[in-house]
């Protein structure tokens, strides 16, 4: 198989399929465009529109949820990064962000939630709370809600700043431009 | 009536579980007793047992999951009972009042629900069956409000655990 | 003062039998077959947060409705059984995570009232300011997030605005925005900084402006007043039965405040009008939140006066049992390193007893039943949630409404699911 970015991304076409033929002249333009450039894959174009207008689901649960509101507001403007559009369905959603504690009983629920969002998702767990169980080690509070779903980026705090879950939303779109996978093509959900 | 108790000027009246409702009805009829703050059960069990002063816990940490691990300079008064159901009742008039009701309940005892003459014993009488295992005759939806309605155990019971993961380093020498 | 109610809203009662918080269909009214049972998920993009609302519907109109909680139980009263008083404090912000000085402010006025120790009025009056000026931050997002439900979504960013200039005074007392952990046992846990009042002052000018600017948004609004006009309606005696109260209560005619009625702090000092209005209606609640925000700053522009009175005296009652020393003295006094040893270690003890203290917190009634057996630990706390006790109110106000009302009714019963399901 070529070895070319675009045989990468999957993209079937004549030069890769009948190699003794050579690129047709679609292939052979972008190929000149991206010897042009130098600077742009495919992978990374859509790596820069996935991070752009991640579109995060309203899965507000605690204390979190209140600053998780705070940065759509105007201060801490949360539009700038795209992503002011909080979609209530699951399946318009990109970034689940799991802010606030998680007691069993709300489990189920959240790995439905989980389950209805579309790859590629990404999670992020905010707070205390979510990310080990906080200051509530007891009988109902899920100790980490990596237990049940993987998770891409912890914030810590109780509850974080805005600025802190900024923070953590603009080093998840870095791992992403980066090129790391989801969390749930590289590990599992923790014991 | 029971008995009266007054201290920081709260008043406290322990009446006998079997006339509960006889003592509510009476509560909010003749001395305008209408609204019902609060339903709170206790449970006294490990209640004054351990006399231990000084730092809590041992040597080598904090158990959490033990009851009885706490300083006390003197032995309080054993309780009647296990369980304790106070009923906090507010007068919503010119001449504001507050009065607690109280009943004492062993294990396995139930008391009469008071849904009829307050409605808003409805939600309280399920959290403290939920959290106690008290069971309230009479309420018509006693199922649990905070746990998931399969769980097993009466969770603020002191004989159940606080539960949660051990934390690491915190129990070895 | 008169608390007795002006109006009747409906005749007689509306609570549903047997059960108060069930409302079952009627089949007389409904025909069975026509009934689709519609789950209005914990996760649902209203922002009260994890409340699931079964609800029987017969096209458009609710016909039977259940109130599911306990999707945000986090055990706080075990949690607290298990860790010493001063210790414990952190964990009452945590249960009404938008009113959190009310919280703290219970608990720790619990305590004090179990330990008989009296709070310096330097203390007094930054808790009442600070107290105030949560309860302007609760109104404010209720009022954000209720209009955002209803369609009013700019009002979410002027709300959101207002609210971030509360939270800095908020970070210039206590150190970050929410959950400060300021209140302490005595007092507060450091002095005012040097500029707070002046800080607080400027907000006091801009706030009643803003108030007025969200009015003149939704008072003259036709949708607005559609949709929340005699919506949701609870008369005054439904409303005392289902132990409802706050802005609920005195929406329902029902002349009603703990801080003037029963007052805690220093609310008997300072001048106050309470809102009461008589329709029972979402409309009526919203007139007594918007107009609690303006009584709230003028209580505040009172305490900002007290405050600078009483610049320069102590924040925090000199009982060294229970209070740690100030640093400087431990050098100085063996007896102050006794207790400060004393305290961090071991923790102080509260005397036996049992009491129960109850605040006007921005969301009704909230109180604290607390049990000390004499030690380091509390022996049993339990919270009055005012959300717990709206919440059962929900059958009862959403009889033959349709669903968009539904959701209008609800928000006004202002839940906090942290604070019903503790």
């Amino acid at each position: 198989m070529s070895d070319r970015p675009l045989a990468k991304a999957g993209l079937n076409s004549e030069r890769v399929l009948w190699p003794e033929r050579g690129p047709g002249v679609f292939e052979r333009e972008v190929q000149e465009i991206e010897d042009a450039l130098l600077l742009t894959t495919v992978e990374k174009a859509v790596a820069w529109a996935q991070t752009n207008a991640m579109w995060p689901d309203t899965f507000g649960l605690a204390c979190c949820a209140i600053e998780m509101m705070s940065i759509v507001s105007s201060r801490y403007d949360i539009a700038r990064f795209g992503m002011e559009r909080f979609s209530s369905s699951p399946r318009q959603a990109d970034l689940l962000i799991v802010s606030g504690r998680v007691t069993h009983k709300m489990a189920p629920p959240l790995r439905q939630v989980y389950d209805q969002m579309l790859e590629p998702k990404w999670v992020i767990a905010m707070g205390a709370c979510a990310s080990s169980g906080g200051m509530f080690n007891n009988y109902t509070i899920l100790q980490g809600v990596d237990k049940i779903v993987p998770v891409d980026i912890h914030v810590p705090g109780c509850p974080p700043r805005p600025e802190a879950l900024m923070e953590g939303i603009v080093r998840l779109h870095e791992k992403i431009r980066g090129g790391v996978p989801p969390a749930y093509a590289i590990r599992g959900v923790a014991e | 009536m029971v008995e009266t108790r007054q201290s920081l000027d709260e008043v406290t009246l322990v009446v006998d579980p079997a006339r509960l409702v006889e003592a509510s009805a009476a509560l909010r009829d003749d001395h305008g007793f209408n609204f019902l703050a609060d339903i709170a059960g206790a449970d006294y069990l490990g209640w004054a047992e351990q006399e231990v002063v000084g730092y809590i816990g041992t040597a080598a940490g904090r158990d959490l999951n033990d009851p009885g691990s706490r300083g006390l300079a003197r032995i309080p008064d054993p309780k009647p009972k296990r369980f304790s159901v106070s009923y906090h009742l507010l007068r919503v008039a010119d001449d504001p009042a507050r009065v607690r009701v109280q009943v004492w309940l062993d294990d396995g005892e139930s008391i009469a629900s008071l849904i009829d003459v307050w409605p808003a014993a409805d939600w309280f009488e399920r959290e403290v069956w939920d959290m106690f295992g008290i069971g309230f005759e009479g309420h018509g939806n006693l199922v649990r409000i905070l746990m998931p309605e399969d769980w097993e155990g009466f969770p603020l019971r002191k004989d159940y655990p606080l539960g949660g993961e051990p934390v690491r380093f915190s129990d070895e020498d | 003062m008169s608390v007795l109610p002006s109006t009747r809203v409906y005749e007689g009662t509306r609570i549903p039998r047997p059960v108060p918080t069930i409302l079952e269909v009627d089949p007389d009214k409904h025909r069975l077959e026509d009934i689709l049972r519609v789950n209005f998920g914990p996760n649902h993009p209203s922002t009260h947060g994890v409340l699931r609302l079964v609800v029987d519907l017969d096209g458009e109109t609710v016909a039977g409705i259940r109130a599911v909680i306990g999707y945000l139980h986090t055990g706080f009263e075990k949690n607290m059984e298990h860790k010493s008083w001063w210790k414990s404090v952190t964990y009452a912000p945590r249960m009404d995570y938008v009113a959190f000085h009310a919280n703290e402010l219970l608990y720790v006025l619990a305590i004090e009232k179990l330990l008989g120790l009296e709070v310096p009025r330097r203390a007094v009056w930054a808790r009442m300011a600070l107290a105030e000026l949560n309860r302007i931050h609760s109104h404010l997002v209720w009022l954000g997030t209720s209009a955002l439900e209803l369609g009013a979504i700019s009002l979410f960013w002027y709300c959101f605005d207002d609210r971030d200039q509360i939270l800095d005074l908020f970070e210039m007392a206590g150190g970050t925005r929410m959950h400060t952990r300021y209140v302490q046992v005595g007092g507060i846990a450091e002095d005012l900084p040097p500029g707070f009042t002046e800080e607080a002052r400027t907000f006091c000018e801009t706030m009643p402006k803003s108030v007025d600017d969200y009015e003149a948004i939704l008072d003259r609004n036709a949708i607005w007043l559609e949709r929340t006009k005699g919506v949701g309606l609870l008369s005054a005696d439904d409303a005392l039965a289902l132990a409802q109260s706050g802005p609920m209560l005195r929406a329902s005619g029902v002349d009603w405040d703990l801080r003037r009625n029963m007052p805690y702090l220093a609310y008997d000092e300072v001048e106050f009008d309470v809102p009461v209005y008589p329709n029972g209606d979402v409309y009526d609640r919203y007139r007594v939140h918007m107009d609690e925000m303006r009584e709230s700053v003028r209580i505040l522009s009172q305490c900002l006066d007290k405050l600078d009175e009483t610049d320069g005296e102590p924040w925090i009652a000199d009982d060294r049992k229970v209070v740690l020393p100030p640093r400087h003295e431990l050098h100085t006094s063996m007896e102050s390193l006794i207790h400060h040893f004393k305290i961090v270690t071991e923790g102080f003890t509260v005397p036996e007893g049992e009491v129960y203290v109850a605040i006007e917190s921005p969301r009704g009634e909230a109180g604290c039943y607390l049990v000390s057996d004499g030690g380091a630990r509390p022996w049993r706390v339990k919270f009055r949630a005012p959300s717990f006790a709206a919440l059962q109110a929900t059958a009862t106000i959403v009889q033959e409404l349709l669903i968009a009302d539904l959701i209008a009714a609800a928000g006004s019963l202002d839940p906090v699911m942290g604070d019903a399901d503790r």
